[in-house]
């Protein structure tokens, strides 16, 4: 057995069978998706309410993956710090590229899981989106940008914060405060041009209108994202966020004092 | 060719100097163990050894190269319970297994086996969060107990478990010193270095004294030692039986105190009186051979480890 692959099952196990992890991960945003489609949309024409809830369905399953990347990524490297594991790790023959390998595909995993379930209970709850193949090919790959950005940001919090519990409320937070303010749980339309500018900026919020361009409509990502500016500075953005968390974890978690 | 070698050995966190100068040679199959109180250093030199830590200045050898080359030789368990509690004992020895390089076949069989050894083989399916400490400790020792590893250093690995779990775990440890590997163990708890080949006893980062544990209880001079059960213990009873102790040295234990003293016979009714004298009555005085923890207390005036 390769060193990602016993990794892998080893975090997408810890992943998978704890319930506060699975609640905020994928029970919150599914809780949020319920209260949405039901409470907002309620009296608007039947065409609206479906791409209402469709865009709703996709901001959670945004704020799904940023849970992931953002909480329990930082959550899992703590903890394994804390009790000791990096340490146990440091002592034996075993690449922290490998480590690192292993963590990813396991969240990779994990999110997708969370964002399948969290879209399902949209359609569910009568979520409806509008896509040729090609567009949701592009949705796939913005999807993928909204997971590099956040375990990027993952890694940094875990790097940094060496307790469990202050990783993962560290990473709550960032979460529900940069969705709130950025567009992800806001319309854009209704954000201050200062954050307007800032949803723009923040890849997350930028991949999230991409998304909802694509598969719900123009009208409910607020402007038009797909700009080739837009998109190249998204791009560099996410992978810059990632690139960075992945030399500070590899630098700063498994350095030798 | 030494199984540890370190000359001069110095750690150093800012201005503090955690190892100063440490010079340790520890013979191939050798059951080493490391004694000190809490902050002596010996964490952080079994850490430097086990290549988790770099020393400041000074050499490190293990098995004649630098401990970073040894890495598939050493089998370390940290302090910390490392093992997750999340999965069951099997997944988590699978997990380092896998880490080792066994094919998933290859690591079934060698699991099995060690679960075996540690006594873990029919709670192997259980999670660890359901485990006692004793039975999440022999895990993390299966998890150096793989073939191919010559050297295993353990750090306080009988630490928070109760007598019992202490036994077994001292029982599969001295297992293991009959294999021959090459044991360092480091503990503050004199009775787990008993079992020893050798004992070095480590104080504020300098190890002050080294041999085998009879060796080292003959040249402390100690002789006769005197335990003494009191209902009370504070610094009026410390001071009266400091009178009767050599250089007034009195160790305080979990029961009340021990003395050392060169005439027991003579000591013992005088002790019974003074102490009578301040309202104190012993409930048991009794002579004992001199421990480690005797020797180290005599020898720094430092009790190695703390009394509830």
């Amino acid at each position: 057995m390769g060193q990602i692959i016993v990794t892998w099952s080893k975090t997408i196990k810890e992943f998978l069978r704890q319930r506060t992890v699975l609640f905020w991960t994928i029970g919150w945003p599914i809780l949020w998706v319920l209260i949405g489609s039901f409470s907002f949309t309620g009296d608007a024409p039947a065409e609206i309410v479906s791409h209402t809830r469709g865009a709703i369905a996709i901001s959670m399953m945004v704020f799904a993956l940023m849970t992931a990347g953002m909480a329990n990524l930082p959550g899992n490297i703590a903890q394994d710090r804390e009790r000791g594991l990096l340490t146990k790790l440091m002592s034996m023959p075993i690449s922290p590229w490998r480590d690192f390998c292993g963590r990813i595909l396991a969240l990779l995993v994990f999110s997708s899981l969370s964002a399948v379930s969290v879209v399902a209970v949209g359609y569910v709850c009568g979520a409806r989106f509008f896509f040729t193949m090609n567009q949701f090919g592009y949705a796939l790959g913005f999807i993928l940008l909204i997971f590099i950005a956040s375990a990027g940001i993952g890694m940094l919090i875990g790097t940094f914060i060496k307790h469990v519990h202050g990783a993962i409320m560290t990473g709550v937070g960032l979460t529900v405060v940069s969705a709130a303010i950025s567009g992800v749980m806001t319309p854009y339309a209704y954000l201050p041009l200062v954050l307007q500018h800032f949803a723009k900026i923040y890849p997350i919020s930028s991949a999230n209108s991409m998304i909802t361009y694509l598969l719900v409509g123009k009208d409910y990502a607020g402007y038009n994202p797909l700009s080739t500016s837009q998109i190249t500075l998204t791009i560099i953005i996410s992978l810059s966020v990632f690139a960075v968390g992945l030399i500070t974890y590899s630098k700063f978690c498994w350095r030798k004092e | 060719m030494y199984a540890i070698f370190t000359e001069n050995l110095t750690k150093k966190y800012g201005d503090k100097v955690v190892l100063k100068k440490v010079n340790l040679k520890i013979e191939q199959g050798e059951f080493y163990v490391l004694m000190g109180p809490n902050g002596s250093g010996k964490t952080t030199l079994a850490s430097i050894i086990a290549s988790v830590k770099l020393p400041t200045t000074g050499k490190v050898e293990i098995f004649g190269v630098e401990p970073e080359k040894a890495k598939k030789e050493i089998g370390y368990v940290p302090q910390e319970n490392f093992s997750s509690p999340i999965l069951t004992g099997k997944e988590n020895l699978l997990y380092f297994a896998g880490l080792l390089g066994y094919s998933k076949s290859e690591a079934e069989k060698i699991v099995g086996k060690l679960l075996k050894k540690v006594g873990l083989l029919e709670d192997a399916n259980k999670r660890v969060s359901n485990y006692s400490g004793g039975m999440r400790k022999r895990l993390e020792v299966a998890t150096i107990l793989f073939p191919y590893l010559k050297l295993l250093i353990l750090d306080e690995p009988t630490t928070g478990l109760d007598p019992s779990a202490r036994r077994k775990f001292l029982g599969m440890i001295q297992e293991l010193r009959d294999e021959k590997t090459t044991i360092l163990l480091i503990t503050h708890i004199g009775a787990d270095a008993e079992l020893a080949s050798r004992v070095g006893l480590i104080d504020e980062g300098e190890i002050i004294a080294e041999d085998d544990p009879e060796n080292l209880k003959k040249a402390s001079g100690l002789e006769n030692v005197i335990n003494i059960e009191t209902p009370i213990k504070n610094e009026k009873v410390a001071t009266v039986l400091g009178a009767f102790s050599e250089r007034r040295k009195v160790l305080e234990t979990e029961e009340g105190y021990r003395i050392f003293t060169k005439d027991v016979e003579e000591a013992t009714p005088k002790i019974v009186r003074s102490l009578d004298a301040i309202g104190c009555k012993a409930t048991k005085i009794e002579t004992v051979a001199p421990s480690l923890e005797d020797v180290f207390f005599k020898l720094t005036e430092k009790m190695v480890s703390e009394v509830g």
